[in-house]
């Protein structure tokens, strides 16, 4: 009896992780796309600008403005540009890694990491500022910017129309006007960025004398110093308030079970439409139950599951120790993980041997299988809501009411803010009764679906199956 | 079986079935698509239940717990395609009781016997319908059973290998095993069976051993061709015949009941020289169209014809 079920799983198993499609769908290519993200990324980054030469026409009708750009475009300005982006990158590094950077902060600092950023932008551009009158035609300035205009180290890049008004406000105006720009077409945004830099750092900087005030102060004046949120937790401990971690914590939880879920559950669709559709299995039913089938399947599936859930789950505790982030993640936390993949699966799974024992085909399991897959997909939507506030009436009731409660559960579980044991007992005992139910169902649906051939059924149909049985 | 009774939706699949097979026969299952063959057989596996009746299966109450002493060929079967041959039939092994270490050398031993040696280590889907089928045979008595039960286990076979099969078939048999199988092809049943089950639209309409069969669809019918033509009506006139009709290349000659073939074929030879003279055998093929026939023309009498065909049955069937 027991071996019989046992011979199943390991079948139902064996056939499906040993084969080379499973480790490639499951292991190969996420491991691929893992190290070619930041492959992908660094690559972008480090692709450098090319080189760009050529002038910058400047139509400067606010007459203040185009000794400050002249300056800025030259090459030690623009060489200042860049180290003061360098700075300001690192700057925001820190402030997203929040208690990291603490750690981190000797790297960052590291004159290394400038010149890598610095090194982003590729070789200097080397850009000669044209002075323009303020009635300049402006049509034939654009007309040079064509790009069919010649590739010389002559030929215009830039023109920009600085407004009469840029540096002095008009009588009565609030705002101060502005400037046009227009730039040849196909150049590199990096480029783009330094010459918008260097203009508004010369209207700035005009502006500022005409207002007699220092730039320095007006910096000190308008920066305020927040580098990072405590929250105070009911154990009174000081704590960095939600920092990317701990956002991404419930988030990570909640798709490992999802896609463990749904992997031996799609595996135990397919397998019971294949021997249905070959015919072997009413050589299966003349030595096992269609119980004892059933068992042996989800059993050997749910294998897969685990198999997964354990590569997966291991990457995501490895990551975590190597980012000094342990202490976010208990061994209770994931033994409850692997309490709600059991009872997730068990409904999940019910479901998929029902519908694949009811139909002929992998094409008339869909429509069957949408309304089972909107409710493993609707986690989704209610992950933010839950992890923002895990202990909302929402929250509550979503981590109570099967078949979403173990998602909403586990996100709560990993939430920086855990459910009271109680919460998590009557939880788990709901789901486990429903569970028990969807077992109870698949099971009668099985029996009477493994040997019906011809129209496939509805919902309807296997309500009335579960009765005839 | 007793009162066995089994419906899907409006069509009754077996209607009020009583059979019994005893220990050590060689049963077969006869009856044209769709008369209820495959769904007895399945009740018998117990695979599907029945809506009504009881049925007990090598003394138990149903198959469920006797499956490892069964061995059954469905006739939807199949195999896992991608599994290799011999995986596929330890598989099979487990699932029918049978472990241990000898179980590779049993595989290995009936894969030689049924000209397969060298599959073991080919995938199923590797191998031809035909091939796939005698893996199957395989597959339903590698664990030894005591009852074998075969649904229409010679479809699709070439003649070669349908021998191949009958020969292994027999086998089990001599080796005192209980076989049932199933065919819609009566003259295989003709050459296996020593007793046979005739089922149409779901009701069994014959159960008897081939000689009762033989006994009571007597040939009533002698064929002769007369040397001289006019010969006939002489015979026509003969106590005991019932009518002459001419038929292909002679007469037909229809027995009045309660005479004997033997006597009248002695008197039409004293009557008139003839070139030919037989009494016609009727093959299981008639003997079936004629039952069914008449249950389909002459419904009245149709209680009668199955209280008849009961009555021999029950006569000669075994407790």
């Amino acid at each position: 009896m027991i071996t019989k079920v046992a011979a199943i799983a390991w079948r139902e198993f064996s056939s499906t992780v040993l084969t080379k499609a499973f480790l490639i769908g499951a292991f190969l290519i996420p491991m691929l796309a893992a190290l070619a993200i930041p492959l992908i990324v660094k690559f972008t980054n480090e692709a450098k600008a090319p080189e760009l030469t050529g002038r910058v026409a400047i139509v400067d009708r606010s007459g203040a403005v185009l000794p400050g750009v002249e300056r800025r475009l030259s090459k030690e300005g623009i060489a200042t540009i860049i180290a003061e982006t360098s700075s300001m990158v690192q700057q925001q590094l820190a402030a997203q890694l929040g208690e990291e950077a603490e750690k981190w902060r000797e790297q960052l600092d590291n004159p290394m990491v400038a010149a890598a950023i610095a090194q982003g932008f590729g070789p200097t551009p080397v850009l000669t500022v044209e002075g323009q009158p303020d009635d300049a035609d402006i049509d034939a300035l654009r007309e040079r910017l064509k790009p069919m205009a010649g590739e010389s180290t002559d030929a215009l890049v830039g023109l920009a129309v600085i407004a009469p008004d840029a540096v002095q406000r008009a009588p009565d105006a609030e705002a101060f006007g502005g400037y046009e720009l227009f730039i040849r077409a196909k150049t590199d945004d990096r480029h783009i960025d330094l010459i918008r830099r260097g203009l508004r750092d010369a209207v700035l900087e005009a502006r500022y004398a005409v207002a007699g005030v220092d730039a320095r102060e007006v910096e000190a004046l308008t920066s305020v110093a927040a580098p990072r949120t405590k929250e105070i937790t009911d154990k009174g401990d000081a704590r960095e308030a939600t920092t990317a971690f701990n956002m991404m914590l419930p988030f990570v939880f909640m798709i490992l079970l999802i896609m463990s879920v749904m992997v031996g559950g799609q595996y135990l669709l397919t397998t019971t439409i294949e021997e249905k559709s070959s015919r072997v299995v009413e050589v299966l039913l003349s030595a096992v139950s269609p119980m004892q089938l059933m068992t042996g399947k989800i059993l050997g599936q749910m294998g897969v599951g685990v198999v997964m859930l354990a590569v997966y789950a291991g990457v995501g505790v490895a990551t975590l120790v190597a980012f000094a982030k342990a202490d976010l993640i208990s061994p209770e936390k994931l033994i409850y993980l692997g309490v709600y993949f059991v009872l997730a699966y068990f409904i999940f799974a019910s479901f998929m041997a029902a519908i694949g024992s009811a139909v002929n085909e992998l094409r008339e399991a869909q429509s069957l299988q949408t309304p089972v897959m909107l409710t493993v997909m609707l986690p989704y939507f209610f992950w933010l809501p839950i992890t923002r506030d895990p202990n909302s009436t929402l929250s509550f009731v979503l981590s109570m009411v099967p078949p979403m409660s173990p998602f909403a559960m586990v996100v709560r579980i990993a939430s920086t803010e855990p459910p009271p044991f109680w919460q998590i007992a009557l939880s788990m005992a709901i789901t486990a009764a429903f569970a028990l139910g969807c077992i109870w169902f698949a099971a009668k649906v099985f029996r009477v679906g493994l040997l019906m051939f011809g129209k496939p059924p509805n919902f309807k149909t296997l309500v009335r199956w579960v009765r005839m049985a | 079986m007793d009162g066995i009774t089994k419906t899907f939706g409006e069509k009754v699949a077996v209607r009020n079935m009583n059979l019994a097979v005893p220990e050590g026969a060689l049963y077969g299952f006869i009856g044209p698509n769709g008369a209820g063959k495959t769904t007895t057989i399945r009740m018998i596996m117990s695979i599907l239940f029945p809506d009504a009746g009881r049925l007990s299966v090598l003394g138990k109450a149903s198959a469920v717990e006797s499956k490892d002493r069964i061995g059954y060929l469905p006739e939807e079967r199949g195999v896992y395609k991608k599994m290799k041959v011999g995986a596929f039939l330890k598989l099979m092994g487990k699932l029918k009781g049978a472990s241990g270490p000898e179980l590779d050398g049993k595989v290995k031993g009936w894969l030689e016997r049924v000209d397969l040696g060298d599959c073991y280590k080919k995938r199923c889907d590797e191998l031809s319908k035909g091939m796939q089928q005698k893996v199957q045979f395989i597959a339903a008595v590698l664990h030894e059973p005591d009852l074998l039960i075969f649904d229409e286990p010679f479809s699709g076979l070439d003649p070669v290998n349908m021998r191949l099969l009958r020969d292994l078939f027999l086998e089990q048999h001599r080796a005192g095993r209980t076989v049932i199988f199933s065919t819609h092809v009566m003259h295989q049943a003709e050459q296996l069976c020593d007793h046979l089950v005739m089922i149409n639209k779901g009701d069994k309409v014959l159960d008897a051993s081939i000689d009762e069969i033989r006994d009571q669809y007597d040939p009533r019918t002698i064929l002769f061709s007369p040397v001289d033509p006019a010969g006939a009506n002489a015979v026509a006139s003969l106590p005991g015949v019932e009518a002459v009709e001419p038929s292909e290349g002679g007469f037909e000659v229809s027995l009045l009941n309660g005479t004997q073939p033997a006597e009248l074929m002695q008197q039409i030879l004293q009557q008139t020289p003839v070139s030919k003279i037989e009494l016609r055998r009727p093959t299981l093929e008639d003997v079936f169209i004629d039952i069914v026939t008449r249950d389909a023309a002459h419904e009245a009498d149709e209680a009668s014809l199955r209280a008849a065909l009961r009555a021999g049955a029950a006569e000669g069937a075994p407790a």
